[in-house]
């Protein structure tokens, strides 16, 4: 172990969603900062327009159970600096207030310890910063304004503006963190127009996307905040009182410690949880691991006699919101509909897993790609008690325990499961789609250290500050209350603002 | 069009290649080129680096979109880099199908008695190889004296070296060490020794050149010493023949190479691409009949549409190198023995899966899918093998859905939308039953 004396005033593990904001944010209040990424560092023309050798997905093994166990790596899971955002589909629908309260509206669920117009202000700052593309006009959200013009529909999008248009469910272009034209990003450099490669989930080549690694991470960089790639934390050490006073990783198969003042655990909603239960902390409640949740994530499909080629254009230009509280609903919270463009392989894996497809049927629809379409949903999940992250028995290269995802949908999830598939089948064929099909998928990990009001039955308070160790904070999906209809990845830079905010306004 | 280059030996002319040609017969459109300072061709003091750039503007000029290479002696160094260029993505070398190299100067220093290069050097001491040196060169490189009028034309091609390439290569890039850019290469290749060969004979390939081939096969020709094209021609194009003729029948079509060469498409697509189509490396974790049933699976999975043999090649390799999709059920074991148990359970349960009828097939695996198999005395219980009959499908749809030859099948272009240039070229369209005129591809199914 390095003997030399390493000192910051904060670590950061993890330099997603969770960890870049708050970096760039401590940073330019004059905290020194280190933020520890356990993949590497990549220039956008690295990345690889190919779903195999895309290497930007956390591809260490998990183990996933349940009825409805979820998929991991590539499907939800990022590595590298910048974390998921370096993959994260860039769809950004702000998080609706009725979902904040949705305890408070149905009687299930959780509501979030956080007003949602505060959320909205940091919402707002967030959307500033990185660049979003939208409508003119947001239909469900007349006062809202983009900074940039949307970018360009695909054939996905253009079927279902016409099905939702037969069946007058309003739908228009997608809010997108990406920039439909050039745009100076500060202390980056300038980030091209998106080119309609289509690519998103490889990673984006000419930086259109906003990924933390050209946004808020040469933000906080300019502003003193060091980034260290390819370090893994392995150990949290504590003093006599339990307070955190560095940490332990390994870089390059080199163990080094760095001492902090405060630990920001950003590293997503699963190896959070996984790291603070294999070293038995910040868990008196009980609740680390617990509530793990992940989007309702149903696609509905079929052959189209047009020349779709849906690869094309960004994948998800087609937005409602018509059904986040629909009239017929049988479900509390709601859902969010898209248009799909989704890449041959996650395609064939999808249609074989999630459809349950084989031989000649399964071959005629590959073969028909070019042909096909689909439209999907991002739907509410609820915290449930048998949904839970735990410790497997098997351990990965560090001598940490392997993660183990316990997932079921309950009757909830079924409802909207249920609902969804009649809207979509609907619209699909309006939109005069022929042997349509549905593909069961979940997507996204939510939950496992969430925050609330109540030591008791939360892991961090509104602030992220654990309940247990005062110098301990989380941000990063891992602290949802619920799961919200709207994609995690613009709500967890929110928090990551605020967060930092509330960090420098409380500290001793 | 496919096309086959020559390469020839120091102190040779693509003339060496006549016979060889001759006996070939339709392979493709045959190229034997001279190399520079060779077979009358200007003199040109070119390392090995250098001499690679030469073979990368004689490819762009003829713009193959599917070729091979031969390269006898000095020409096989040539080749082999030219392979290693064309798997790290290098346009210049796409569409590269095959390799075949003849008695080939490794990637590494060539073993080479010092006294014996000394005096080849020293030929050029008065300005230019006489023809006792030539005749003396040419003798000692092949088994038997040659008949004429062959001697007397290996002879003059000696005599007509210049001064530059001859002392060039022998005091610079045969001894040039290439071995950590030569790498691993993944592009067939045959491997031909002379059984009567000395330096670069059968244990010199072996020890030199098969290690930078995963998909290589080494044959020995008979008869034959360093001069194999002009000692053994009959013998040497039937070899080439049956390599190049295998290679060339399952490269990609010709408008696929194309694109794929097209500055449309990275240098690290391209290479991921390329080192796909190829062969997998060996995989070591399915026994014969694990791999029997494994590819009777795929057959049913992707019935008519997949190669099984070489898609469970794919999967086997993918077990053996450890890295999986990210995941697992909970309920099955790690991957490697999850599908040992899973196979051998299927085999079990269908007494001999890979024998039964494709009804019969079909009529297992649905009753796996419904849970309602009978895997009595098998290593995993209805629930896990239902579970793990999602995963292999999956597995399999993903393997094989990732293949250029299904990119190319379904008539899917969407890797080339980008390149290396500071502008990456996506699609400007992207509305339905409109596209662009680069967009060429057919769809082959």
């Amino acid at each position: 172990m390095s003997a030399a004396a390493d000192v910051t005033d904060v670590v950061i593990v993890g330099s997603g969603a969770g960890g870049a904001p708050l970096a760039a944010r401590l940073s330019q209040a004059g905290v020194s900062v280190i933020v520890l990424e356990a993949g590497r560092a990549f220039r956008p023309d690295d990345h690889v327009a190919d779903e195999l050798a895309a290497d930007i997905y956390w591809m260490e093994e998990r183990l996933s159970g349940g009825a409805d166990a979820t998929a991991f790596g590539a499907n939800n899971s990022g590595m590298g600096v910048g974390g998921s955002t370096l993959h994260w589909g860039a769809f950004c629908p702000r998080p609706d207030a009725r979902d904040l309260r949705l305890r408070s509206e149905s009687g299930r669920g959780e509501d979030w310890p956080i007003a949602h117009d505060e959320l909205i202000g940091y919402i707002d700052a967030v959307e500033r910063f990185i660049g979003v593309s939208g409508p003119a006009r947001y239909p469900w959200d007349v006062g809202r304004r983009y900074e940039l013009p949307p970018v360009a529909r695909n054939a996905p999008a253009n079927a279902m503006a016409r099905g939702c248009t037969a069946l007058n469910i309003t739908a228009t272009d997608a809010p997108a963190a990406l920039v439909s034209r050039d745009r100076e990003q500060p202390h980056w450099g300038e980030r091209k127009a998106c080119i309609n490669c289509g690519t998103c989930h490889q990673g984006c080549r000419t930086a259109a996307k906003a990924t933390t690694d050209t946004s808020w991470l040469p933000l906080a960089v300019a502003h003193g905040a060091e980034v260290r790639a390819e370090c893994r934390v392995v150990d949290i050490e504590r003093d006599g009182n339990g307070r955190v006073t560095g940490v332990v990783y390994v870089c390059r198969g080199e163990r080094r410690r760095l001492s902090c003042r405060a630990l920001f655990l950003c590293a997503g909603g699963v190896e959070t949880p996984r790291l603070l239960l294999n070293l038995d902390l910040a868990n008196s409640s009980g609740q680390v691991g617990r509530n793990f949740m992940a989007h309702v994530a149903t696609q509905v499909w079929g052959r189209f006699d047009a020349d779709m080629r849906m690869n094309r254009g960004y994948p998800s230009s087609l937005i409602t919101e018509d059904m986040m509280r629909a009239g017929d609903a049988d479900h509390a919270g709601g859902y969010l509909i898209q248009s799909l463009g989704v890449m041959p392989v996650t395609l064939a894996t999808n249609l074989a897993r999630g459809a349950g497809l084989w031989g000649r049927a399964l071959v005629d629809l590959l073969d028909d790609y070019n042909r096909l379409g689909g439209i999907g949903i991002n739907g509410e999940c609820l915290p449930s008690d048998d949904n839970r992250l735990t410790l497997a028995d098997e351990t990965d290269a560090y001598g940490l325990r392997k993660a183990r995802i316990d997932f079921s949908y309950g009757p909830n999830e079924r409802a909207i499961d249920a609902h969804a598939r009649k809207t979509m089948t609907a619209i699909w064929e309006a939109a005069g789609a022929r042997d349509i099909f549905a593909v069961d998928r979940s997507a996204h990990t939510i939950g496992t250290c969430r925050m609330g009001q109540d030591g008791d039955r939360a892991v961090v308070d509104a602030d992220g500050r654990s309940f247990d160790i005062d110098n301990l904070f989380i941000c990063d999906n891992s602290v949802f209350p619920s799961a919200l209809a709207a994609n995690p990845a613009l709500t967890i830079m929110a928090l990551s603002l605020r967060t930092a905010d509330r960090f420098l306004a409380t500290r001793g | 069009m496919n096309r086959v280059y020559f390469l020839h030996a120091l102190g040779a002319s693509a003339r060496e290649w006549d016979q060889v040609i001759a006996d070939l017969g339709d392979v493709g459109a045959c190229v034997p080129l001279c190399l520079p300072g060779f077979g009358g061709s200007p003199d040109a003091d070119l390392d090995v680096a250098g001499l690679v750039d030469w073979f990368s503007e004689q490819v762009a000029a003829h713009q193959p979109q599917s070729w091979a290479v031969v390269g006898h002696s000095m020409g096989g160094k040539i080749a082999t880099l030219a392979a290693a260029r064309a798997r790290d993505g290098d346009p210049a070398f796409a569409g590269l199908a095959a390799v075949v190299l003849l008695a080939a100067s490794p990637p590494a220093s060539e073993p080479m008695a010092e006294e014996r290069r000394a005096e080849m050097i020293d030929w050029f001491a008065n300005g230019r190889i006489g023809p006792d040196e030539a005749a003396t060169f040419v003798d000692a490189n092949t088994a038997q004296r040659l008949p004429e009028p062959l001697r007397t034309q290996a002879i003059a091609d000696v005599e007509r070296s210049r001064r530059l390439a001859w002392t060039g290569w022998l005091k610079r890039d045969s001894r040039e060490d290439w071995r950590e850019a030569a790498g691993t290469l993944a592009v067939p290749a045959l491997i031909v020794a002379g059984g009567e060969d000395g330096d670069l004979g059968e244990d010199a390939q072996r020890r030199l050149n098969l290690p930078h081939y995963r998909n290589a096969r080494v044959e020995v020709v008979a008869g034959a010493a360093h001069l194999l094209p002009y000692e053994q021609p009959a013998a040497v194009a039937t070899l080439i023949r049956d390599h190049i003729t295998q290679a060339f029948g399952r490269a990609l079509p010709a408008p696929f190479v194309a694109l794929l060469a097209s500055d449309r498409v990275s240098r690290g697509t391209r290479a991921v691409m390329t080192e796909r189509h190829a062969a997998p490396p060996r995989g070591k974790v399915l026994s014969p009949q694990q791999r029997a049933v494994l590819a009777a699976l795929i057959e049913t999975v992707l019935p008519g549409a997949a190669d099984p043999v070489d898609l469970a090649a794919r999967i086997d390799a993918m077990l053996t190198s450890g890295i999986g999709d990210g995941w697992r059920s909970a309920e099955l074991p790690a991957d490697a023995e999850g599908w040992t148990s899973g196979l051998d359970t299927l085999d079990h349960l269908s007494s001999s899966f890979a024998d039964a009828s494709p009804a019969d097939r079909e009529q297992c695996l649905q009753s796996i899918a419904d849970e309602t198999a009978d895997t009595e005395g098998g290593a995993f219980d209805p629930r896990q093998m239902r579970l793990w009959f999602a995963e292999a499908r999956s597995e399999i749809a993903r393997q094989w859905m990732a293949l250029p030859a299904t990119m190319a099948r379904i008539g899917y272009d969407g890797f080339a939308v980008g390149g290396d240039g500071p502008h990456k070229q996506g699609y400007r369209l992207t509305a339905a039953d409109m596209i662009e005129d680069w967009q060429q591809l057919e769809v082959q199914a």
